[in-house]
């Protein structure tokens, strides 16, 4: 049931739900937590599928959780950008290219426009874009599809790794501990 | 006897345009190979081979650097200011 409700939500990875990403609300409409209008990306339309899959009545966008807006994609001031990397920390789909110190580059094919990235920037260089309309609307069903199937694909990994590196943290932390530990115990020896 | 292959990406991007070249590469290779066997250098004469600057994921790595499952190979540019400067400069402004 998860994976059929998160196939409908849009895979912006936004937060503006409320939870953490587009299948945390997934798992918060499945267990009741959440109501299905807390999406503004997926829209009055992504209500009425939520609906139908649920068989409850549809309702209207909460407008609690924000406006829904035409599809936008980030874009970077190359003569600000400081090389921070806070945007690249704060993109969920890892669409920002660049590192501490280099110029840092949206890659519009993988921007999901959840706008996450333009509050962290210190010099206020990210503005949102809107894709243009007429080719937003000549999108096939089929190309939707595979542009929120890329945007899950890229948070799936993205999260993989995170949790990856906090594992890896965790080890070295332990093994300093472990260390440390083991040279007090050596020199209360040697008094 | 088959190699291991892992799946890994190489990326270069400028405002105007943004590459993004999958490979499968054996297990082992590094930084520098998987830029090469891109084709990213050919495609963007800008790029100085001599003076490559990447990392993985957002953070700076040598070119001998092997690389594992799933990591994407980034090709950097430099910034366009000093951000000292720049931060001099916004600050003389007010």
């Amino acid at each position: 049931m998860i994976d059929q409700i998160n196939a409908i939500l849009p895979q912006t990875q936004c937060r503006q739900c409320g939870f953490q990403g587009c299948r945390p609300y997934a798992e918060a409409i499945a267990s009741g937590i959440a109501d299905i209008n807390q999406c503004p990306p997926g829209g009055n339309e992504g209500v009425i599928e939520l609906a139908h899959l649920l068989g409850v009545s549809p309702k209207l966008l909460n407008p609690q959780f924000g406006q829904h807006k035409p599809k936008s994609v980030a874009f970077i001031i190359e003569q600000d950008c400081i090389g921070c990397v806070k945007c690249i920390a704060a993109c969920p789909v890892d669409a920002i290219l660049g590192a501490a110190k280099f110029m840092h580059t949206v890659i519009t094919s993988e921007c999901t426009g959840c706008e996450l990235c333009v509050a962290p920037c210190p010099v206020d260089c990210i503005i949102m874009v809107p894709l243009p309309v007429e080719n937003e609307q000549s999108l096939s069903p089929v190309q939707k599809y595979a542009r929120t199937q890329l945007a899950k694909r890229r948070y799936d990994a993205h999260c993989l790794r995170k949790e990856k590196q906090q594992v890896e943290k965790l080890e070295r932390a332990k093994q300093k501990r472990a260390q440390l530990v083991k040279m007090q115990l050596q020199s209360s020896q040697q008094q | 006897m088959d190699e291991i292959l892992i799946a890994i990406e190489v990326a270069y991007a400028t405002p105007e345009q943004q590459v993004i070249v999958a490979l499968d590469m054996p297990e082992g290779t590094t930084v520098e190979q998987a830029i090469q066997a891109s084709g990213l250098l050919n495609r963007f004469p800008e790029i100085s081979a001599t003076d490559l600057k990447v990392g993985i994921f957002g953070s700076v790595c040598k070119l001998d650097q092997p690389l594992t499952q799933a990591d994407r190979v980034e090709i950097y540019r430099p910034l366009i200011h000093d951000p000292k400067e720049a931060r001099r400069q916004r600050a003389v402004k007010r």
